[in-house]
């Protein structure tokens, strides 16, 4: 290479810059002879651009698709196919999860996190699409625990800011019903206890509406009133020869998990169809009790809207005018008597006094009364008595009988056990 | 034209009297569109108030229009007094952005002569229902924004404070009465006091957590009574940083609330998952507060720094609450 130098030993111009593996010399290309080489290590500072970057504070990790994301991926779709879901949720619940991988708070999380966010972003694909998932079902299929689904799942709704509709409650009565196994006679299930799909659907549909008014259902789990309301349905359609069959059986004859609260929102739905009962003259000479009334809920839901506007009055408005009424008057259903007296109708003649239409944790009397908290003057800058503070340090003698005390129990843990 | 005193009566440490001036909801402010996110609103449905609303908005429309004339007018003015040619044609830029863009809310309003009662200064969120009439100073106790005559009770008060000065935790279990420490389960000593009744974390660094008290005196009372101890067994215990950190109310409204029906209104400050937590979770914007609301009609309000903060929570909670009555 011309004005580069004079090769020393051959004189020829002809220097080319090449490197000895890390080491960049400067050879005579006709006789081979080393002219200049270079240094074969670098200084600290020199090396600045040469260190190694960790993988997450290099770019790599928003160029290519980890092999973790890749997983998760693969779960989504895979979690869609088991579900049976249309393709449409699969492109969604995906473009959702890649959304979560986005922020570092997730990306670094446990895979025992990353597995259930494989469930929340199903989950939130097919709330939007008012498809009937319940948490339960994922967390089984997950084998997940609840309480880290739900702090995965309230942690990224707020975290990707989306708008996540309520469980749509019609929805999952059609579906779960339909998952009942009492539309064919097998050998566990007899001729008599066989139903017609769509009977039962649409009763236990009115069933489940008539609970979501009467304050049956906010703020509870919404599957165990369903479970109660299809009971219902179910019993109602042939009552002569189903009364006999118990909630529990019902649901083993139906291969359907009984969940616990079912019994009592039974209880709670039949004391409400029996309150509108009372509202009806021929129903109210037979005197109906919680087993007899399921004959004649076909009537009481044909005339449902009438009779729960009858049979209740608004507890709202109600529950002010409680407090300002002397404290003679009992609670909620026993008013009903009193009521009529005071009004100046006759008692026999009108059905009962309507009761209060309020969700039942308010008609239960307080478990106890919680007393006003005095009101306290203290302001915070108050002189501290030494007596005071002394109640709460131990004397030297008991000092000692701690310390003994504690090496006794020490020397007896550290004994070790004789042969 | 003259606002009030922006600061509510009780921000100032006493308790809202009733009738007296109530800083409610801006229910009738079309300045703030429904879910802006700042301040909750009320869904109203009665016609003869839509009317109103419908009143102020063009009252306001064209104060809006008159004051963008007058700020356009003053920017020139300004123009012209001003030198230097760049300063200028910044103003004049802004003044032509501020002529197109439709909302008072971004001009700046230089002069105040001809602003209305009715139109809140920007910048300001509007705690004050605007009047039903212009012209008229802003009455207190319109029906709509009543004080609830409901006072959240505070359940729990959270404090914190440094000792400022390192702590011995063996030594303090060993010659404390009220003293627990189990090194493997937690790295701090748990203290107990009886008056007031409240529980201390008291960390190796000097730094205290003290939690239960029942009001902001109780907490640094016993905050003092826990530091008193640690320096009567000998530490050069100090008083440093006294903070309070949380606060929790509670209340009552008395009636039952369609929890399904609140979460559909205002989805984007409420969650609400029967099947994880009986309560609907409704987090505030202004004040930040987190209110746990329950089908009973109890309210936990929590988050607050300060008294004031769970009063004005719950005074913008409850029309919120009392709209959701009548659809029973």
């Amino acid at each position: 290479m011309p004005g580069r130098g004079r090769c020393p030993d051959c004189g020829s111009t002809e220097l080319v810059e090449d490197s000895h593996y890390s080491q960049s010399q400067l050879v005579c290309s006709d006789c081979g002879c080393v002219v200049t080489e270079g240094v074969l290590t670098t200084t600290f500072s020199d090396e600045g651009n040469l260190r190694e970057v960790t993988y997450s504070r290099s770019t790599g990790e928003n160029e290519q698709v980890s092999r973790s994301q890749q997983r998760g991926l693969r779960r989504v779709r895979d979690l869609c196919r088991v579900l049976q879901l249309p393709p449409t949720f699969e492109d969604t619940a995906v473009a959702y999860y890649q959304q979560a991988y986005r922020h570092s708070g997730i990306r670094a999380a446990r895979l025992q996190k990353k597995e259930v966010l494989v469930g929340c972003c199903v989950l939130i694909t097919c709330r939007q699409h008012n498809w009937p998932l319940t948490m339960g079902a994922i967390c089984t299929l997950l084998y997940a625990d609840l309480d880290v689904f739900s702090s995965t799942y309230m942690q990224i709704v707020k975290l990707l800011g989306l708008d996540v509709p309520s469980l749509c409650l019609a929805e999952l009565v059609k579906t779960y019903c339909s998952s009942f196994k009492l539309f064919q006679a097998s050998p566990s299930v007899p001729a008599k206890y066989v139903e017609d799909k769509e009977k039962m659907l649409s009763r236990t549909l009115q069933l489940v509406e008539l609970a979501n008014e009467t304050w049956l259902v906010t703020g509870r789990h919404p599957l165990p009133v369903i479970t109660a309301a299809t009971f219902l349905a179910w019993q109602s359609l042939q009552p002569a020869d189903r009364l006999s069959c118990s909630l529990a059986r019902f649901c083993k004859l139906a291969n359907v998990d009984l969940p616990y609260p079912a019994s009592s929102r039974l209880q709670e739905l039949l004391a409400v169809l029996l309150r509108m009962a009372e509202q009806l003259a021929w129903l109210r000479v037979l005197r109906l009790d919680k087993r007899s009334v399921v004959k004649h809920i076909g009537d009481l839901l044909q005339h449902r809207q009438s009779l729960v506007r009858s049979a209740f009055r608004d507890g709202t408005a109600e529950v002010e005018t409680r407090e300002k009424e002397p404290p003679g008057w009992g609670q909620g259903q026993g008013e009903g008597e009193v009521g009529n007296n005071s009004l100046g109708l006759p008692q026999g003649k009108r059905p009962a006094s309507p009761a209060l239409l309020l969700p039942p944790c308010m008609l239960k009397s307080p478990k106890r009364i919680c007393p006003a908290p005095p009101v306290s003057t203290v302001t915070g800058d108050e002189n501290i008595s030494d007596s005071e503070i002394e109640q709460y340090l131990r004397t030297p003698q008991e000092v000692r009988d701690f310390q003994r005390a504690q090496a006794a129990r020490q020397a007896a843990t550290s004994v070790p056990n004789p042969p | 034209m003259d606002q009030n005193n922006s600061l509510p009566p009780y921000a100032q440490g006493l308790a809202s009297p009733q009738g007296a001036m109530t800083p409610g909801i801006p229910i009738f402010s079309p300045m703030m569109p429904y879910g802006t996110g700042l301040t909750p609103q009320p869904i109203q449905n009665t016609n003869s108030l839509s009317i109103l609303e419908e009143q102020q908005r063009q009252q306001q429309q064209q104060q809006q229009q008159q004051q963008q004339q007058q700020q356009q007018q003053q920017q020139q003015q300004q123009q012209q007094q001003q030198q230097q040619a760049v300063a200028a044609a910044a103003v004049q830029q802004s003044a032509s952005q501020q002529a197109t863009q439709g909302t008072a809310g971004q001009a700046p309003q230089l002069f105040h002569s001809q602003t209305l009662t009715t139109a809140p200064l920007p910048g300001t969120t509007p705690l004050y229902p605007s009047p039903m009439t212009p012209m008229t100073p802003i009455t207190p106790a319109t029906p709509a924004s009543e004080s609830s005559g409901i006072v959240p009770q505070l359940q729990n008060i959270v404090s914190t404070v440094n000792l400022g000065c390192k702590l011995d935790l063996k030594t303090i279990a060993l010659r404390a009465r009220n003293a627990e420490y189990n090194p493997k389960r937690f790295a701090a000593v748990i203290m107990r006091i009886r008056e007031p009744r409240t529980t201390a974390l008291i960390f190796s660094s000097g730094k205290m957590v003290c939690t239960g008290a029942k009001s902001e005196e109780q907490s640094r009372l016993a905050a003092r009574k826990y530091a008193r101890v640690v320096q009567k067994l000998g530490f050069p215990a100090k008083f440093l940083d006294f903070k309070i950190q949380n606060m929790v109310g509670s209340c009552d409204v008395k009636f039952p609330i369609r929890l399904e029906g609140l979460v559909l209104t205002h989805q984007q400050f409420s969650s609400y998952e029967p099947e994880l937590f009986p309560g609907l979770i409704y987090r505030m914007i202004k004040p930040r507060i987190v209110l746990l609301i329950f089908v009973s009609g109890k309210v936990v309000l929590t988050g607050a720094k300060v008294r004031a903060e769970i009063y004005e929570a719950f005074e913008n909670i409850y029309p919120i609450l009392k709209g959701f009555r009548k659809t029973t």
